[in-house]
């Protein structure tokens, strides 16, 4: 059997201001037909280069220097543009990562779906067929991909459409060209964890229903082993180790694989030690930090329908604890955290910090109330000014809320970098030096610059890798027990909930479905909503935990 | 859409009572005695008080005010001191020619500006989009009633191949009102040798004009460009096999018209006020021309009249691109 895909000692080199960067060194992956395939690594791994190479879009200014990239036969590794119009989108396509932004805004899904199959009819040869017969193609399409009603979903625009959503008609897309070979890159990263079960199924069954071979890239490495047989781990440019996936699941034989297996939160292991250290702080300091009685939130758009984002919400806080807050995008969460530190208004309800409310509160106590309470943001790269260094911006708070002299904020930001294990030369860097693990140090080290007694941590694990993630998940509750802090946890990952969270509340659609010890909730959930999350979170947990 | 377009139609209604208020303020600040200008040097005590009780200037300004508004509404603007006619009869037959103006200047700013920012953008740092910042520069640089006296020298002097001002040739029987703007108005009469010399006549004003307008809309849709078209969705039309032509043209070139249509609108108000400029180097006899004579003969009314003008047509052209926006971006249609 030929291989449908050879990839030959390729490297490439991305052309920079300060020389070229060896993005790609020496890639050697063979994929043939009916595979599924998929391709692990970090961000910054290459995987994404390597694949849209595959299919002629890779980055403007990047040079192959050696290798060659072969598609049936047919070397494509310097393919001009004309040709690939026969290849592009038909006989290699590709779903992406982020199905909001991978979609254009302001043309109908119908008509994005439509233009690629004219698109095809035109490279093909064959003549274009009338705006009709498209459209019926079309709607086979958004039927094949599990969508309801494809008729009406035809002249609808992607921003009226959920997430899931958006990603099924990215693969209906995909697959306008009956392709050989379907790219994923990312597919389920940017979605939630019950959306995430349905499309990775979805793949599996049109691998089946199609005789799809699939490449699939991923740094998730559950995902990865619900669809694909083969895997390759990336590291640096390099393929480090490929294999049967079972294999390297269970006998991973790389250094890197090895320590990116451990790092993977599992879903199923009470966390022990953390529980039982909780347990050990609470008498020490009894009471409630934080308190939410009743809190509401309503949004009116322009054309005066309400929306409730958080709907008559009560809990509280303990003194110490780590306090989970789950549920999946648009249930609330963000909004819930940031009404918490007054950052949104509440439409009515009472915030208790303290002993005191502070719904009332407003201009200079306000603020003086604000350094007892601190955020840390979801994204890192854009939590910090790129244009100011890291020393600036870890003395922000102090220049804001104290009167210290220079001198003392720059030895108090030394100080800060020394907690939370970064080098004191970093005060001089700009954000852009630094990896998505080292700037969200940065960030909680801002956060905890005032010493506030609260820490409120917005998703603040997910835009890392799996390997960083781990080190921020210890690091942060090593901090908890140096600083005697108290952390309100949001987070759509169970795994890492269950791994954290001493107590947890569930939300959906801006109410509380189910609260308790964190333990319980996992061990013993009383509503369907919590089982059906906990079983979609554990599909891919289990999948990246194969033991057999 | 229906009742965005009527919330917009409202807000437009507030802005022009703004506008008026704010005409009225600026003519009671400017120094001097309106009466006694309007009665003349040699004008006694008597005559000028008789006038300033005929014009109502010996009201209370809050008074003044009320009664100043309630002509607007009645759409009276007064008379001129110097043609004692109606100003608003006067305005209206001046204005034609300067949104003819303004109409070509703005086809021309748009027809060229739009596609060379495209193109720039698609070969940035390319020999065209060297060229094309280097006349975009210039463009907003240049000032016009200079560039204006140059292509005059150039075309109509040198090489006598257009006329060097005017709107027609005195000769020339002008085509019988309907629309007011010549270009139409003879085309609509069949008459196409006046279509011609009007043409003739209206294009050098118009480059002027349309210049510093093609430059800024061409720099802001060529940086629109660059950014959509390093967008994800982008890189989704490559990879679903789109051709390169129609990503350009069609999928990027629409989101990228959201911003440029905002300095499209914000343009058009723009070249209103400039054509006082050009309209003066040119003879061109539009509103802008009207206003300065008017100014220079201390006649007041028709200079807020033309104020009041201009301030309309401004809010028109940007309500239309609030609307073109919601046409464009179904996102902003819900609302």
């Amino acid at each position: 059997m030929t291989a449908l895909l050879d990839i030959k000692n390729y490297r490439l080199d991305i052309g920079t201001f300060d020389g070229p960067v060896h993005v790609l060194k020496g890639i050697n992956l063979t994929v043939n037909r009916g595979d599924t395939v998929g391709i692990v690594g970090e961000s910054g791994s290459g995987k994404t280069v390597l694949v849209r190479s595959v299919l002629g879009i890779g980055p403007r200014n990047a040079k192959v220097v050696e290798g060659s990239i072969s598609f049936d036969g047919q070397d494509i590794t310097n393919l001009p543009e004309k040709d690939w119009t026969k290849i592009r989108g038909i006989r290699i396509s590709m779903i992406f990562q982020d199905p909001m932004t991978y979609l254009n805004p302001l043309f109908t899904v119908g008509r994005q779906i439509s233009d690629v199959i004219a698109a095809h009819e035109k490279a093909a040869g064959t003549g274009v067929s009338s705006k009709a017969a498209r459209r019926t193609r079309t709607e086979d399409l958004l039927d094949q991909v599990g969508l309801p009603n494809p008729s009406m979903l035809f002249s609808q625009y992607p921003h009226q459409l959920s997430g899931g959503m958006r990603q099924r008609i990215l693969i209906a897309m995909a697959l306008a060209g009956k392709p050989d070979i379907l790219i994923a890159d990312e597919p389920t990263t940017a979605l939630d964890v019950t959306v995430q079960a349905q499309v990775l199924d979805l793949i599996n069954s049109l691998v089946e229903k199609l005789n799809l071979t699939v490449i699939m890239i991923s740094h998730d490495i559950g995902a990865i082993a619900t669809v694909a047989k083969r895997c390759a781990v990336m590291y640096k440019g390099e393929i480090v180790e490929q294999g049967m996936t079972q294999d390297i699941l269970n006998r991973p034989q790389h250094e890197y694989t090895q320590r990116l297996l451990a790092a993977v939160p599992d879903i199923d292991i009470a966390p022990e030690k953390v529980a039982a250290e909780a347990t050990a702080a609470k008498p020490s300091k009894p009471g409630h930090l934080l308190e939410a009685i009743d809190l509401k939130k309503v949004y009116r758009s322009q054309s005066g329908a309400d929306f409730t984002a958080v709907n008559s919400l009560s809990l509280s806080v303990k003194t110490g604890e780590i306090f989970g807050v789950v549920g999946e995008s648009g249930s609330g969460k963000s909004t819930l955290a940031r009404m918490l530190m007054r950052l949104i208004e509440p439409t009515s309800g009472d915030i208790i910090f303290d002993g005191q409310n502070i719904s009332g509160l407003s201009g200079e106590p306000l603020r003086k109330m604000r350094r007892h309470m601190q955020f840390v943001f979801q994204n890192p790269h854009s939590a910090l000014n790129g244009r100011h260094t890291i020393g600036d911006a870890i003395g922000e708070p102090l220049r804001i809320q104290t009167n210290m002299s220079r001198r003392d904020i720059e030895a108090r930001a030394e100080a800060l970098l020394d907690i939370v294990q970064l080098p004191k030369m970093f005060k001089y860097r700009y954000p852009h030096e630094l990896s998505g693990g080292q700037k969200q140090r940065v960030c909680i080290a801002r956060a905890i610059a005032l010493n506030p007694r609260l820490l409120i941590l917005d998703e603040p694990t997910s835009a890392l890798d799996i390997s960083v993630q781990a080190q921020v998940l210890d690091f942060l509750q090593e901090l908890r027990s140096e600083l005697n802090l108290t952390y309100v946890f949001i987070s759509h990952n169970l795994a890492v909930i269950r791994q954290i969270c001493d107590r947890t509340i569930v939300m959906k659609r801006g109410e509380i479905v189910e609260q308790g010890d964190t333990e319980q909730i996992f061990m013993a959930p009383r509503e369907d909503y919590t089982k059906a999350l906990i079983e979609s979170g554990r599909k891919t947990s289990q999948a990246a935990n194969l033991q057999v | 859409m229906l009742t965005f377009a009527f919330r917009k139609i409202l807000t437009l209604l507030g802005t022009m009572i703004g506008i008026a208020a704010l005409t009225f303020v600026i003519t009671n600040i400017a120094p001097g005695d309106p009466a006694r200008l309007v009665a003349g040097p040699n004008a006694t005590e008597d005559m000028v008080a008789t006038i300033r009780s005929e014009y109502g200037l010996d009201k209370s300004l809050p008074e003044q005010f009320i009664v100043y508004m309630g002509d607007l509404v009645r759409g009276d603007l007064g008379t001129s001191i110097v043609t004692t006619r109606p100003v608003l009869e006067e305005v209206m037959r001046y204005a034609p020619a300067t949104l003819e103006l303004v109409f070509v200047a703005m086809f021309l700013g748009i027809v060229i500006g739009v596609p060379l920012g495209m193109l720039s953008a698609v070969y940035k740092d390319g020999p065209l989009d060297q060229v094309t910042r280097i006349f975009s520069i210039s463009g907003v640089a240049l000032p016009a009633f200079w560039f204006g006296i140059i292509l005059q020298l150039m075309f109509a002097v040198d090489l006598e191949w257009l006329p060097v001002s005017g709107r027609l040739p005195l000769v020339t029987r002008p085509p019988e009102f309907v629309t007011g703007l010549l270009l139409v108005d003879s085309l609509i009469a069949g008459k196409f040798s006046t279509f011609w010399v009007s043409l003739q006549h209206i294009i050098l004003p118009a480059i002027v004009l349309s210049f510093p307008c093609l430059a800024s809309i061409l720099r802001v849709n060529r940086a629109e460009m660059i950014e959509v078209l390093q967008s994800d969705y982008i890189v989704a039309a490559r990879a679903h096999g789109i051709s390169s032509f129609r990503i350009v043209a069609l999928y990027a070139l629409k989101n990228a018209m959201l911003p440029t249509l905002a300095m499209i609108g914000l343009r058009f108000g723009w070249m209103l006020g400039s054509t006082v400029l050009v309209e003066t180097v040119f003879d061109w006899p539009g509103i802008g021309l009207y206003a300065v004579s008017s100014a220079l003969s201390s006649d007041f009314k028709p200079v807020v009249g033309v104020t009041l003008m201009i301030g309309f047509f401004f809010i028109v052209a940007n309500t239309l691109v609030d609307l073109a926006y919601a046409w464009i971006d179904p996102r902003l249609r819900k609302a």
